[in-house]
């Protein structure tokens, strides 16, 4: 084993000492760049040297650094939206250069320099990696004009969607727990709102949101299939700024501005939805839905402080909770509660050692729970189940020299799980159920990576991941017999190890350039995941319980191969790629067919899970044109996924949930004019798999379902075609200039626009499920078997008003 | 119930919904024998052999008489050897042979009537159950064999049973629910199934049950309660397919005042409770989004169904709060 760690490790070894032994005296540009208006810093900007087209992109904090031979540079900074910045810099020693780029009218074509290198699509070693425009998503049309980030995601290749109005995301055929969700650097365990329908970032309070669908960098890890990396905004330093909207049902609003001008700046953002004051006129009194109501809400809060040109502090936090009570009039009728919600809490602190040092340390707090509490006459019953991670974690980039950018670091997280833990009470007598045991975690990383240019072709990105889990004390295993009755238990104590797992975690990418507007890449990856999900229904449910790797649990772990082409045309206008891709999955995890969150009780937490493998592989095609006044992108997928468990569906292989064969989105955005915008989205998908009994019997005069194949049967494809249009208001207004007298245009302090959407614009039936009942009655001798097919949403129009100041 | 409750509110009260009848064209599945049968204390074991159907093949009652296979050999096995029981087919009963037919079986007289319909038993009483026995049943059917064991386990009683309003609708003083004062014996491994009849005459003169209903959540196991003592309550579950008046009007669900109503309360073994609650599951899952679909566990190897040893408590209440 050491032989072999130290086999894989010498590469890199060879690397580092490549790096640091380069002889030519080199000096260093290094700094932030920062949107001019409201001093937020920019990640992923590309800075580069004019002459000698080499260059860097700012980290997710906005900083760069870039080491060239002495001499007079012209060092440029771009991003997308922005105009370009030119500086001259005579290099004689290490020089600090923070740049500040003023942003463009959206999408115009002004801003593209013809002949200026760009680095576009097919310069980066990375693949299956998509940052997607927060303000190009707020004009997309949205399902109640409710703007969702995580819906936007299922619009790319590779990420399919599960079914009907559901904000999930399925990545490469991975499970809905192998999407690693990160918020300012804290993992948020449950990302939706409402069974699904809504997702729980508000996109006023989101600066950055990327995807990485494989290909995953080795400074991510503890997930297979993707990582979705979310960074708040910081809020602006230099004035007090604004935004918020009204919508069919909910209202946001965010404020920011500076703390100490230039120095510090906070972000508050709130959103809270109102169907249940909406719906209270219409569910008359005494009605059984008039003790009742749903409702959720966010809160995102963010501060951060530049202590010194070296140090620089953040803190940040998002709050919400998803509150549904019902309670009927009556006595007899039965009352519930049930909040759920996630809380996250990151604090971080940037320093930087020297020009090429970049540290940053985060600590991290993450907080999921769910809680039922329902009762009928004198029976009272509760579930409840969460997870609480607390994390530290600290990542060195180090920008060795113009052809290695190196990053190192460390990450520990401490997991605390409840697993579902029911209680029961009839009138005075409690139910003997044994309180679960709470279940506690050490998770451990360690990373080296270096995005190593070999050649002016080549540039290849190494990395290897450590990773360990353990499950440690206090912890009780119950020792069951066949019946499930308790015959003994083994008593860990606080601390004592219950199991172990560790893991190298190798990642490879590499792109070779064909010319200036293409090149190939590849990749390999393999993960471990130490934390699982498992579901007791065929739909995300706040009901599902995280669980952690234990002696019955192991890892699972995946091996990920892709390949891909990628053009840039005209002038790295339009970007296309073609990805191949092949990804294995090893120890999923699900429920045993029929298994009840209360069948928990009084047994391990591990009693009702089943473990499998599965695959997935397909074809990505991607073609998006960046800019201009008609913009938007064609994303197709041909893929399949399949599982196999030997406890479901009798061993055999079956296809997964998210298993699409075809799956197309096509997103178009025309910007008419300074005041309208207009954007349409059109949505396939082949029919999700389902499974329906295929034969029936009786049992004492009642029809029993037999199902045979998993997964067995397709619903119809889904398709949709969405639609918005937004009206701005004017961007000037006429003031008599008090001087001359002459009427002139000076900015609107106050903006606002109209969105209005269509959700489902030709009224497309889309199935979101099939069931199979009877009608008639056996008396009158008409009983019959049928099919139902139930769709969820019809044409849906919408109306936002949103503003800013 | 619960979750499908949730979800029809969460719906109820934001999504417009809407559902249309299709067609499905569902694979091929192979066919496969279906066994109820029971054993009770003092009786002889009662087999009814059937076999499945594509879910859409038609539903009238040739279809289903369609379903009950005869010409089986069929065997239990008490420890001393296997006997082989006799088959008996409605079609040579009287209609008052046929009545009682139908009030053991639980299959309906008209149904007996219509068609030949056979079941296994052994009429000269010679194999009769007893508390604490194992039960080897072998069944050679059409070259295929299925074979399963049962125990009969202890019966359990209930405490006392009473009436109790419900007050779910206002002003209302006759519609209740049955409750019951039930003590677990200390010894873990219980297993119990509730089915109710109301024996009291409807309004055409018949009892208002033709035969014992189980709860659509008929069973509940001793893992949670073992030892205690506690109340509970059961609304009234419609018999399948029932199409009669107080199956559709505000009475559903509800015992009434002045029903008579015969509790059985039966003890089974593991197996047999996995059964019983993997079907209430089944089937009242139909339609329902947020469950799995799971297979009914059968206790039969070679086969579906059950082959159940339970010992029954049987007693009336009376509905008068």
């Amino acid at each position: 084993m050491p032989s072999r760690i130290l086999r894989t490790l010498l590469p890199f070894l060879a690397l580092f000492l490549a790096g640091a032994t380069s002889a030519q005296q080199r000096y260093t540009i290094s700094g932030y760049v920062k949107d001019a208006s409201s001093g937020e810093t920019l990640i992923g900007a590309n800075v580069y040297i004019k002459e000698l087209m080499k260059g860097t992109s700012t980290n997710t904090y906005g900083y760069y650094s870039v080491s060239v031979e002495p001499g007079t540079w012209t060092v440029v900074a771009s991003f997308v939206g922005y105009e370009d910045v030119q500086r001259s810099v005579t290099l004689n020693s290490d020089q600090k250069l923070n740049l500040e780029l003023k942003p463009t009218a959206i999408m115009s074509e002004a801003f593209e320099v013809v002949g200026e290198r760009r680095q576009g699509n097919t310069e980066g070693t990375d693949m299956g990696r998509v940052e997607l425009d927060v303000q190009q998503i707020r004009t997309l049309p949205a399902l109640f004009g409710e703007v969702d980030l995580l819906r936007t995601l299922q619009f790319l290749p590779g990420v399919q969607s599960n079914g009907e109005g559901n904000s999930g995301f399925y990545v490469r055929g991975g499970g809905p727990d192998q999407n690693l969700i990160l918020l300012d650097e804290a993992t948020v365990y449950n990302a939706s709102h409402l069974f699904g329908f809504f997702s729980v970032f508000n996109a006023d309070a989101v600066k950055n949101i990327e995807l990485i669908k494989g290909g995953i960098p080795a400074n991510y890890g503890g997930r297979l299939s993707s990582v979705l990396d979310i960074h708040m905004k910081e809020g602006n330093n230099r004035k007090f700024h604004g935004e918020g909207g009204i919508g069919l049902i909910s209202s946001r609003l965010t404020l920011e501005g500076p703390l100490v001008k230039e120095k510090g700046s906070f972000m508050i953002s709130g959103r809270r939805t109102y169907i249940d004051v909406l719906t209270r006129p219409f569910v008359s009194e005494g009605s059984q839905l008039s003790g009742s109501g749903y409702y959720f809400y966010d809160l995102n809060a963010k501060a951060n402080y530049t202590l010194s040109d070296k140090d620089r502090l953040f803190l940040s936090g998002y709050f919400g909770r998803d509150v549904f009570d019902f309670s009927g009039l009556n006595p007899g009728d039965p009352k519930f509660r049930i909040p759920w919600g996630n809380a996250t809490v990151s604090a971080r602190w940037n320093h930087v050692f020297g020009p090429k040092l970049f540290l940053n340390t985060t600590a991290t707090f993450s907080d999921y729970n769910f809680e039922f509490r329902g009762g009928q006459d004198q029976f009272a019953f509760s579930l409840f189940s969460g997870i609480k991670d607390y994390g530290l974690k600290m990542d060195l980039n180090h920008y060795a020299s113009v052809r290695h950018n190196l990053k190192y670091g460390l990450q520990y997280i401490r997991h605390a799980y409840t697993t579902s833990t029911v209680e029961v009470a009839s009138g005075d007598v409690d139910f003997n159920i044994i309180p679960p045991p709470k279940l506690y975690a050490h998770e451990f990383a360690a990373y080296v990576l270096d995005d190593f240019d070999v050649t002016d072709q080549l540039r290849v990105n190494f990395g290897l991941r450590a990773s360990g889990f353990m499950h440690v004390g206090p912890f009780d295993y119950l020792l069951l017999d066949d019946r499930n009755a308790i015959t003994g238990e083994v008593n860990y104590a606080r601390g004592e190890r219950v199991k172990t797992y560790a893991g190298l975690e190798p990642r490879v990418a590499a792109r070779y350039r064909l010319d200036g507007s293409s090149s190939l890449k590849a990749s390999v990856m393999r993960a471990y995941q130490y934390v699982h999900l498992a579901s007791f229904t065929s739909v995300a449910l706040p009901t599902d319980v995280w669980i952690p790797s234990s002696s019955n649990v192991k890892p699972q772990e995946s091996m990920q191969y892709a390949a891909g082409y990628f053009r840039d045309l005209v002038d790295h206008t339009w970007e296309t790629s073609v990805e191949l891709y092949y990804k294995s999955m090893n120890n999923l995890v699900e429920y045993a067919e029929g298994a009840q969150p209360q069948g928990n009780g009084n047994v391990n937490f591990d009693t009702q899970l089943v473990f499998g493998d599965g695959y997935s592989y397909g074809a990505e095609f991607f073609v998006k044109k960046r800019t201009g006044h008609v913009n938007g992108w064609v994303g197709y997928t041909w893929s399949r996924t399949m599982r196999t468990f030997d406890d479901i569906n009798e061993g055999r292989e079956f296809p997964s949930r998210w298993d699409r064969r075809h799956d197309l989105s096509v997103v178009v955005a025309y910007e008419h004019s300074k005041r309208w915008h207009f954007a349409a989205t059109f949505v396939y998908a082949t029919g999700q798999a389902v499974t329906l009994p295929q034969n029936r019997y009786w049992v004492e005069g009642r029809l029993v379902s037999e199902f045979t194949d998993r997964n067995g049967y397709r619903m119809e494809p889904y398709h949709r075609l969405d639609m918005a249009a937004t009206l701005k208001n004017k961007e000037t207004r006429e003031v008599k200039d008090l001087e001359t007298g002459e009427m002139k245009e000076v900015p609107r302090r106050w903006r606002s626009s109209w969105t209005f959407g269509i959700y489902n614009v030709y009224n497309r039936m889309n199935p979101y499920f099939i069931y199979f009942t009877t009608e008639g009655t056996l008396a009158s001798g008409n009983l019959r078997p049928v099919a139902k097919q139930v769709s969820l949403f019809s044409i849906l129009p919408s109306v936002t008003w949103n503003f800013n100041f | 119930m619960r979750r499908t409750l949730i979800a029809l509110l969460a719906l109820a009260i934001l999504l417009p919904s809407c559902e249309k009848e299709i067609v499905v064209e569902l694979p091929d599945a192979p066919m496969r024998y279906v066994v109820e049968g029971t054993i009770s204390p003092n009786s002889p074991p009662l087999i009814i052999l059937t076999k499945t159907q594509s879910w859409f093949d038609p539903l009238d009652i040739n279809a289903i008489a369609g379903i009950f296979v005869s010409g089986a050999t069929v065997t239990v096995d008490a420890g001393s050897g296997p006997i082989a029981l006799d088959q008996i087919c409605s079609g040579s009963l009287t209609a008052e042979q046929i009545a009682q037919a139908a009030e053991l079986t639980g299959l309906s007289a008209d149904l007996l009537a219509a068609a030949d319909i056979c079941i296994y038993t052994k009429l000269d009483l010679s194999l009769l159950g007893q508390i604490g026995t194992t039960y080897a049943l072998r069944i050679e059917v059409g070259g295929e064999t299925l074979t399963s064991t049962t125990t009969i386990p202890n019966p359990v009683p209930l405490d006392s049973l009473w009436f109790r309003l419900a007050q779910q609708q206002p002003n209302d003083d006759s519609l209740g629910f049955i409750w019951a004062r039930f003590t677990d014996p200390d010894t873990i491994g219980n297993y119990y199934r509730w089915a109710h009849r109301r024996i009291n005459l409807g309004s055409d003169g018949e009892p208002k049950d033709a035969t014992f209903i189980p709860a659509s959540f008929s069973t509940f196991e001793d893992r949670f309660i073992n030892g205690l003592t506690f109340d509970f309550n059961q609304n009234r579950t419609a018999a399948p397919f029932s199409s009669a008046l107080d199956d559709e009007n505000e009475e559903a669900g509800y015992f009434k005042r002045n029903d008579t109503v015969v509790i059985r309360f039966s003890s089974l073994g593991r197996r047999e409770y996995d059964f019983y609650t993997s079907m209430d599951l089944n089937v009242n899952s139909q339609g329902d989004l947020f469950s799995n679909p799971a297979n009914v566990k059968s206790n039969i190897s070679g086969g579906l169904g059950v082959w159940a040893g339970v010992a029954n408590y049987v007693d009336t209440v009376v509905c008068v709060p």
